[in-house]
């Protein structure tokens, strides 16, 4: 009898919000960066190798897919910071009223995005 | 543990659809979840066309005039029709609330009405709460004052009755703990946010005077800190109380305190 009673469908009907949003987007991007950091350590040792090995690297970082991967972890980085201000905010008390958890996971999401094209930009000495 | 998917005997089947009768150009359809135990079959979705034009305005009325001229035969909740008494809590639209405050006209399209998420479902829209009840009775919800006050008035000044607003007025519908994805994986241990802001008002209670054991209790990992803020709960209250901020507090007075 326990057995026979079915579970109610919860995450395959529940509607996503922006805070929920932020909230999954915060673990994925923390999965995400900690790849990457283990990946640049390997790269950085790999430079021991020697001059062919950077610049075969090298050329694949200027590939189109190399330089999707550096602004994807680019992205990845600027939201998992501005997710954990948002979190450091949160745990002394503040801004848990609805309104405000919307406007500053907007923040959070489009901070990241519009940082990124800064760094971009940076990068590619179009400013500063 | 996580369990993204549903169990076998819980995969949601299409159902019956019931046709307009009344010749209404008013019509919107209703997909309600139903499950019944004396059938061993799996829950399905009936829809029913309703006629607006001869409803009144929430999804509660919506439900009523189904029981009343459709199918007598679906199982709901429901008592004060006032959103005092948290009977009718639900999942409507894909957001948890009471039916009987939740206006239909706020829902797009067509109107999903599921029981409350992730709970053992009894019959239709009825979910099992018994664990949430278990875990209320935990934390100890009555005054406890070890002096003499059993027979003195224990005086409390209006400041300190001030901290009890946005706690007291919960009225246990559990559309926050059901609303919270922390909950749905780990309801057997955390304590899900309905039962933490009732943890929160007993702490707060200047009148209390086991304050220190009561946020000795909740001091657990799995118990309090699996609230990532993800702030479904809030989002779902339909009094419009915060428990994400009473869990906060709670966490703060634990940073805080020397215990």
């Amino acid at each position: 009898m326990e057995n026979k009673e079915p579970l109610s469908p919860h995450i395959q009907i529940y509607r996503w919000h922006i805070s929920s949003l932020v909230s999954i987007s915060h673990r994925i991007t923390g999965i995400i960066n900690i790849i990457a950091i283990t990946i640049i350590c390997f790269w950085a040792s790999s430079l021991l190798l020697g001059e062919n090995n950077y610049e075969a690297i090298n050329s694949f970082l200027n590939s189109f897919i190399g330089k999707f991967i550096i602004l994807g972890i680019t992205w990845s980085f600027l939201f998992q910071i501005l997710s954990e201000i948002r979190h450091l905010i949160m745990d002394l008390g503040y801004g848990f009223e609805i309104q405000t958890t919307k406007i500053t996971g907007l923040i959070v999401i489009f901070g990241s995005i519009i940082f990124t094209v800064i760094f971009y930009l940076i990068g590619k000495n179009f400013i500063l | 543990m996580v369990q993204i998917n549903l169990p076998k005997n819980s995969k949601v089947q299409k159902g019956n659809y019931f046709k307009d009768k009344t010749g209404s150009k008013n019509l919107r359809k209703v997909n309600v979840y139903r499950w019944d135990p004396s059938t061993g079959e799996n829950p399905r979705i009936d829809t029913y066309e309703v006629d607006m034009d001869n409803c009144p305005s929430k999804v509660l009325d919506v439900l009523n005039k189904i029981k009343n001229e459709i199918d007598p035969s679906i199982a709901y909740r429901r008592s004060c029709a006032h959103g005092v008494c948290g009977s009718c809590a639900m999942n409507m639209g894909g957001k948890n609330g009471l039916a009987c405050t939740t206006p239909h006209s706020e829902i797009d399209g067509d109107i999903d009405i599921y029981p409350l998420p992730h709970l053992k479902v009894k019959k239709d829209l009825i979910g099992d709460l018994d664990g949430l009840y278990k875990q209320y009775q935990s934390i100890e919800p009555w005054l406890k004052s070890n002096s003499n006050s059993e027979t003195t008035e224990i005086i409390q000044s209006k400041k300190d009755r001030e901290k009890l607003d946005g706690a007291y007025e919960c009225i246990m519908c559990a559309c926050c703990s059901t609303s919270c994805p922390s909950y749905w994986w780990n309801g057997d241990k955390y304590l899900g946010p309905a039962v933490l802001l009732q943890a929160y008002r007993w702490i707060v209670d200047s009148r209390d005077e086991e304050r220190e054991a009561r946020l000795k209790k909740v001091a657990d990992e799995l118990k309090l800190y699996r609230c990532h803020t993800i702030l479904n709960c809030t989002s779902a209250c339909p009094k419009g109380l915060n428990p994400a901020k009473a869990i906060a507090e709670i966490k703060k007075m634990l940073a805080t305190a020397n215990i």
